[in-house]
């Protein structure tokens, strides 16, 4: 008891704040005020305002109400369809854009570097375009009419001429195929980075065994990138969460609202009907699920993750 | 050393972030400036800046409008106008962002229907009280209704526009159609259906309405106008939606999307007008009286085969059409008003506003909206501005009388329509009708279907008892 209370004072003792310390405190300053000013702020605020009938001169005071009319069920009620909407577009977006960037990224693998960096680029390339420039083009990809490039690639193989983005059938597909198409550039090169970072042994090991292409992905390469595979799974289902542009640009939400998500329904309320209020409460919600999500896949994923 | 270096960098940083956000507040400065100098010195005298934001209303409204500056500052040197350019694309995200902050501009371009959002959000003010009453006679009380609500006049109108349907004159007339008495005296919805199967040919299309996406609310106003549903309201202030008028607007609608007379898939914006110039489509929607210039335009450019032609463009006159009626309604137009309303900021004082009125007034009336009707092919909707008004040589005089007939009988929405009763009709209109409507056009279901999800929208909304059941009309 006595030898424990001593070693504390000890540690105690050994607390000074140094010269060092100080400039310690100096340069993550920045990175605090950053997060402070653009991230810290705006969150309590958005909790602060969720509580109000918002006015730019003169806010209501509403207490939950705000909440209450998002999680009120009614047949016309949107949020719940959004949220259905959201779901079904990350439970099939976020795990095959996983498997198609963790395939990529092993058949990229055995090429020497200099052919390794140019598809590296290849991939990324549709990042750097502006979403609403991509948009755009899939737009006109979407066309509807017969001469539509995608419905004419389709005539080739006898299949009739879709009525991409103004059918219940084929609106949320369209969208899923777009972000399936455009989006793993930086996915692909995390893999990469992961992959080149197991060591070759490993494989040397494997090879001696006789084990196959198939069984050394199994058996080596899927566990030892699974860190990378969680963290690309967590991200991207938050980005997913998240999602707006796609809906906004290409659909509106429409048609029947097959394609709001909860993104563009927090937009809507915030600057189409001037509901500021009601769009922070829909977006507080939404933060909330998106961390309980991310804390149930860590539980999930991570048990046997080591960093 | 290296640590002080890297402590300057990193506050380097820091500052410009925080520079670069801060930005508004040195924007907001000339209106402390002005509110203190109101203060100390008589009006007249006072320096002010007024803001404006405004989008692209015509080829060269933005243009224009930094003259007009100019000549208002010689008139008043004591007040300058400051222009924020916007596109069509962002502008209403940007006002609704500016406003939400309390930093909007003084002066803003919206749309009528938009009006309800300001108000609710209490950025809109009651120009009247800043505006001398006869200055506010010069525009005309219908189109003043549009920029009203509930009896307060937020705002002035730059022009009424009038949406309806345009056609390939030159092929309707090769067919037999009589062109001239459509526009003299107007259509049945049977008229339109047999004139549109007669326009039906291999590879044409009798009509073609952009439809895709949230241009599908167009065709409900449009054609909802000849259909008895000009307003979303009635004169004693029931929801419209709900009635008989409805149900066989739709059923029209579907009528239309099944027959093969127009296409059963989703149309662009952007490809209604080139379906008719190419000779994919001979009536086509939404069209407005300034499409004549771009036909001929067109024509010219096919006559000098520059390149600048719509690619595979065939040269044809173009003829705006009034919307047909149905259940034997009286034939009316839907038309909108575009104008401009004083918003309320950080800085805004009484003197202020007597200066924002000035300017407002000076550009919305006058020579200054004379050419802006010149460039849309609109009647100015104020006496000054139709004195000042010299229309440009070459206008078609057949369209030019049916989009003056059409005008007339575009109705403003009933007094006493409250600002919570417009949101909750513009929120109905945006979550639950355009969405089953879109259905509706890709043929996924039927229109009694559509029409009983609006009516329990509606009773949800605004009550059973404030919605129409019957006819209007």
């Amino acid at each position: 008891m006595n030898g424990t209370k001593v070693r504390r004072l000890k540690a105690h003792r050994k607390f000074r704040f140094t010269n060092e310390d100080l400039w310690g405190y100096i340069f993550i300053a920045a990175a605090m005020i950053i997060f402070c000013v653009f991230t810290l702020y705006p969150v309590i605020n958005a909790v602060y305002t969720s509580f109000f009938e918002y006015k730019p001169f003169g806010s209501k005071f509403i207490g939950l109400d705000n909440y209450v009319e998002t999680l009120k069920y009614s047949k016309f009620n949107l949020f719940y369809k959004a949220t259905k909407n959201t779901l079904i577009y990350t439970a099939v977006v976020v795990p095959l854009t996983l498997l198609i960037s963790f395939s990529v990224a092993v058949m990229i693998i055995p090429f020497q570097k200099k052919i390794q960096s140019v598809f590296k680029a290849m991939y990324y390339l549709p990042g750097v375009a502006s979403g609403v420039a991509l948009s755009v083009v899939w737009l006109w990809l979407y066309d509807s009419s017969p001469d539509g490039l995608v419905n004419r690639l389709l005539g080739v193989f006898g299949i009739p001429a879709q009525n991409w983005l103004s059918s219940t059938k084929t609106s949320m597909l369209a969208l899923m195929i777009m972000a399936l198409l455009s989006s793993h550039g930086t996915q692909i090169i995390t893999y990469i980075a992961a992959l080149l970072g197991i060591d070759n042994s490993y494989f040397e090991a494997a090879e001696l065994d006789g084990a196959t292409f198939f069984q050394k992905v199994r058996f080596i390469v899927w566990p030892l990138v699974k860190p990378t595979t969680l963290f690309l799974l967590v991200t991207g289902v938050i980005g997913s969460f998240q999602v707006f542009m796609n809906a906004y640009m290409m659909t509106g939400g429409g048609p029947d609202n097959s394609t709001t998500m909860i993104g563009l329904l927090i937009y809507n309320n915030a600057f189409e009907y001037g509901k500021y209020g009601l769009a922070c409460a829909q977006a507080i919600l939404l933060a909330i699920a998106i961390a309980i999500m991310s804390l149930f896949q860590f539980r999930l994923m991570g048990v046997d993750v080591e960093y | 050393m290296k640590k002080i270096l890297a402590l300057l960098l990193a506050c380097v940083m820091v500052v410009g972030l925080l520079v670069g956000c801060g930005g508004k507040t040195t924007e907001a400065k000339p209106a402390e400036t002005k509110a203190a100098a109101a203060e100390q010195t008589p009006a007249e005298a006072a320096p002010d800046t007024i803001v404006i934001m405004a989008p692209p209303v015509t080829g060269n409204y933005l243009a224009n409008l930094k003259v007009w500056g100019e000549e208002f500052h010689a008139l008043y040197p004591n007040l300058t106008v400051e222009v924020i350019e916007t596109s069509w694309g962002d502008h209403n995200d940007k006002l609704s962002t500016m406003a939400q902050a309390g930093e909007a501009p003084d002066i803003a371009e919206i749309s009528s229907g938009a009006l309800g959002t300001f108000v609710e959000m209490g950025v809109a003010i009651d120009i009247a009280q800043y505006l001398d009453a006869d200055r506010l006679a010069d525009y005309d009380a219908n189109a003043l209704e549009y920029m009203s609500l509930e009896g307060t006049v937020y705002g002035l109108p730059l022009y009424l526009t009038i949406q309806s349907i345009g056609a390939n004159k030159t092929l309707m007339e090769e067919l037999g159609i009589d062109v001239a008495k459509i526009q003299q005296k107007g259509w049945t919805y049977e008229e339109f259906l047999e004139v549109i199967q007669k326009g039906t040919a291999d590879g044409r299309f009798g009509f073609v309405f952009a439809n895709s996406g949230v241009t599908a609310s167009d065709m409900l106003n449009i054609f909802g106008a000849g259909a008895g549903l000009s307003n979303n309201f009635t004169e004693d202030l029931k929801y419209t939606f709900t009635s008989d008028n409805m149900l066989t607007l739709l059923t029209a609608i579907e009528e239309m999307t099944s027959s093969g007379y127009m296409p059963n898939y989703g149309v662009e914006a952007g490809q209604r007008m080139v379906m008719c110039q190419t000779g994919n489509a001979m009536i086509f929607g939404k069209a407005m009286p300034l499409f004549e210039n771009n036909f001929k335009k067109n024509n010219a450019a096919l006559e000098a085969n520059d390149g600048t032609a719509v690619e595979n463009s065939l040269k044809m006159d173009y003829a705006f059409l009034p919307v047909p009626t149905m259940m034997g309604c009286q034939e009316s137009c839907y038309g909108t008003v575009d104008g401009l309303i004083a918003m309320r900021n950080k800085g805004t004082t009484d003197e202020h506003l007597k200066n924002v009125l000035l300017f407002m007034d000076y550009i919305c009336s006058g020579d200054r909206i004379a050419a802006c009707m010149n460039e849309l092919y609109l009647d100015p909707v104020c006496q000054t501005g139709r004195d000042a008004l010299v229309l440009e040589e070459g206008r078609d005089e057949a369209n030019l009388a049916t989009a003056a007939r059409c005008i007339a009988m575009v109705q403003a929405p009933p007094a006493g329509v409250t600002a919570e009763m417009t949101a909750t009709a513009k929120k109905l209109m945006d979550e639950q009708i355009v969405p089953k409507f879109q259905l509706l056009l890709a043929g996924e279901t039927t229109a009694q279907e559509v029409y009983d999800h609006i009516c329990e929208a509606a009773y949800a909304a605004f009550g059973q008892e404030n919605c129409v059941s019957g006819k209007i009309g």
